[in-house]
């Protein structure tokens, strides 16, 4: 699904991800872990798209194809999706517009025609239920004083209309309660199939509880320093980062 | 023959074919009076500055000249899902065969030339005062060459149940055509009024002035349209008085030109009186949007709030002037005013100026001028979720501009204009 080689990247002029590697197959699900400012979020923005990560050497292979090439629509339309740890506030779209327009560009792009109002509808109702979403939230701004939850949920509410091979779930249970972390993460479960992929970039183990990953990588100075079994998140919950950082230090 | 020595001998011309009697005579002299004084602005003249109109009036133009036109009642926009009372003009004259009269108890709606004849009383209490008291060059020669227009009065205590919709149609590219508007809203009367502008020829030039008395306790609320105005050059004068307890409200909705300048001019002279002044401006090739503002707090208690969005691309240019004037006696004055602008281009510009005058102490005055470009990471996110760079760019213009397209009350014309706005922006949703 998912072939990152050597991948350097860096922004302002700093670099960020050093030497970068990882392998993600179709149906897989990959948790990566890591202390603050270790690259982790770089890494979900560079695989979108965005203009200001600066990628300095490295290849991005997604289904095949050079991700890199792609512009950050493309890479979407072609089934790339990033859940945003801050979803931006857009005033003025409502969700129900925008997920529209997204629906529609990505038909599109697959020579399909506009999906007619009947069945989009039928669709957002099928997929707001998977996270709780009521319908009054379908005619409000894009995220515009949403809460935490409601921002989140909304994220992954996007995802599953949107029906993408690769999810990238950047720091998702970041200023969840509880409760909201429970919604948003039986969401993703519903969403895990054999053909789709997750990558998911968390600080605690906590969401790790709810989504059980096939393999967890440790990140440290922008790049894996270790991976494991879903075990790994345990020890790191237990122990903290500091025995990582002495790993790294003992064998440079 | 320079314009000005034209416009002189047409004046002259027309002053023959008035009787002294008239109502008008009188007016219409002081008018041309004041005018020949004031002359057409150049840009050197301050409230020009931008706006180098005169540059723009070709020297032919007749000011008194009329094409007359026979037009079909399916060769303009009706707009036949608003249901309004439509008076039809055509070069400025009022065309019956075309217009709709929604007859309605205590609300009077004509031509003004046969109602300055026959309406007297109401004529002469209100023709020519509004002008008088920003006397401007364009009101000016409005008022000395006035000859047809709307005329609205609604009485005392009437709710109008159905909006009026003044359809003014230009098509003449010879004449600068002077068409004019007096609408009179009595004590604790309610009314909307729609004046739509269309240009139907290659290009049109015109010079609109509406009067607006809102009477103790009344409400106005007037949306002028300029969506159908390709090729047109126009000048727009809005003056409204807004006694006590009354409030005004004006809608400019501007997406096509080539030169409109909007001066809007609002006094607030009686206590505990509002005014609410939005405007959206959409410019693109080598238009220019200009839009003038003065809302003057004669009185203590009253509240203004001006909110003007504008949109510029390609080559165009949106010109802003926001006056706030606060008189001595305007104690407790609540006045605010926004100007956004986004430039969706390199070449596109905006000329934006506040301006507060105020004399009181005890007022809540406050402005904001923001320009900008769209943000980047609006336009990421949206890309993200597989949206083509252009559209995402679209979807967000679209948001800055629905912001006053959502104030319009009247559902119908704010769907038109939604749909308006979409299919400028190519968006399908």
């Amino acid at each position: 699904m998912l072939s990152i080689k050597n991948l350097n990247v860096a922004i302002n002029g700093q670099q960020i991800l050093k030497d970068f590697n990882l392998e993600i197959k179709t149906g897989e699900v990959h948790a990566i872990m890591g202390p603050n400012g270790t690259g982790k979020s770089t890494l979900a923005s560079t695989l979108a798209g965005k203009e200001a990560y600066e990628v300095l050497s490295g290849e991005v292979t997604f289904k095949g194809k050079d991700l890199l090439e792609m512009s950050p629509d493309e890479r979407a339309r072609e089934g790339v999706f990033l859940a945003f740890q801050y979803p931006v506030e857009i005033p003025g779209v409502s969700v129900t517009n925008f997920m529209k327009a997204a629906i529609n560009a990505k038909r599109r792009h697959f020579g399909l025609d506009p999906m007619d109002a009947k069945d989009f509808l039928k669709l957002m109702r099928q997929k707001m239920e998977l996270v709780e979403i009521k319908k009054e939230m379908m005619s409000r701004s894009l995220n515009e004083g949403f809460s935490g939850g409601e921002k989140k949920r909304n994220e992954i509410f996007q995802m599953a209309m949107l029906e993408p091979s690769l999810c990238i779930l950047d720091e998702t249970d970041s200023g969840l309660d509880i409760d909201a972390l429970r919604i948003v993460a039986n969401g993703i479960n519903k969403l895990r199939t054999a053909d789709r992929s997750f990558l998911v970039i968390t600080h605690y183990q906590r969401l790790l509880n709810y989504i059980v990953p096939d393999v967890v990588h440790v990140m440290f100075g922008g790049k894996i320093v270790k991976s494991g079994g879903k075990e790994l998140a345990l020890e790191l919950e237990e122990k903290g980062y500091d025995w990582i950082k002495d790993e790294v230090a003992a064998e440079a | 023959m320079s314009f000005a020595d034209k416009i002189n001998s047409e004046f002259e011309l027309a002053e023959k074919n008035i009787s002294s009697e008239h109502i008008l005579a009188h007016i219409r002299k002081d008018a041309f009076t004041s005018f020949q004084k004031l002359g057409i602005p150049s840009n050197r003249h301050e409230e020009w500055r931008y706006t180098n109109i005169k540059t723009q009036l070709p020297e032919s133009l007749s000011i008194t000249g009329h094409t007359t036109w026979n037009l079909a009642k399916d060769g303009f926009n009706s707009f036949a899902g608003i249901k309004a009372t439509k008076l039809v003009f055509l070069n400025g004259v009022l065309n019956t065969g075309l217009s709709t009269i929604i007859e309605e108890t205590g609300v009077t709606v004509g031509s003004l030339k046969e109602h300055l004849s026959h309406n007297k009383g109401l004529t002469e209490k209100y023709f020519g005062k509004l002008v008088k008291k920003y006397e401007d060059h364009f009101s000016m020669l409005n008022t000395a060459f006035v000859n047809d227009g709307a005329f609205v009065h609604v009485k005392k205590g009437v709710t109008a149940k159905q909006p009026i919709f003044i359809i003014n149609l230009y098509n003449s590219p010879e004449n600068f055509t002077q068409s004019r508007n007096l609408i009179i809203v009595e004590d604790s009367s309610k009314l909307d009024v729609i004046v739509d502008f269309q240009n139907l020829g290659f290009s049109s030039y015109y010079n609109h002035v509406s009067e607006c008395f809102v009477g103790n306790n009344a409400d106005l609320n007037v949306t002028k349209l300029q969506t159908a105005t390709q090729h047109t050059t126009a000048v727009h004068t809005l003056e409204a008085e807004v006694e006590r307890d009354a409030k005004f409200t004006c809608t400019t909705i501007s997406l096509e030109a080539k030169l409109i300048r909007n001066t809007t001019n609002v006094r607030l002279s009686g206590e505990n009186s509002e005014a609410r002044l939005n405007g959206l401006y959409y410019g693109t090739g080598t238009s220019l949007i200009d839009n003038h503002i003065l809302v003057d707090h004669l009185v203590p208690n009253c509240q203004s709030n001006q909110l003007y969005k504008g949109i510029l691309d390609e080559e165009a240019t949106g010109v802003f002037n926001g006056k706030i004037f606060v008189k001595q006696d305007a104690q407790k004055t609540n006045a605010f005013q926004s100007s956004k602008a986004i430039l969706l281009s390199d070449e596109a510009s905006i000329n934006s100026k506040p301006q507060l005058e105020i004399f009181a102490d005890d007022v809540k005055c406050s402005h904001g001028a923001a320009i900008g470009q769209l943000s980047q990471d609006e336009v990421f996110y949206l890309r993200t979720r597989g949206i083509h760079e252009a559209d995402a760019k679209s979807i967000l213009t679209y948001a800055f501009a629905s912001q006053i397209i959502n104030t319009i009350t009247i559902e119908a014309l704010k769907v038109y204009l939604d749909n308006k706005l979409k299919e400028r922006l190519h968006l399908d949703f």
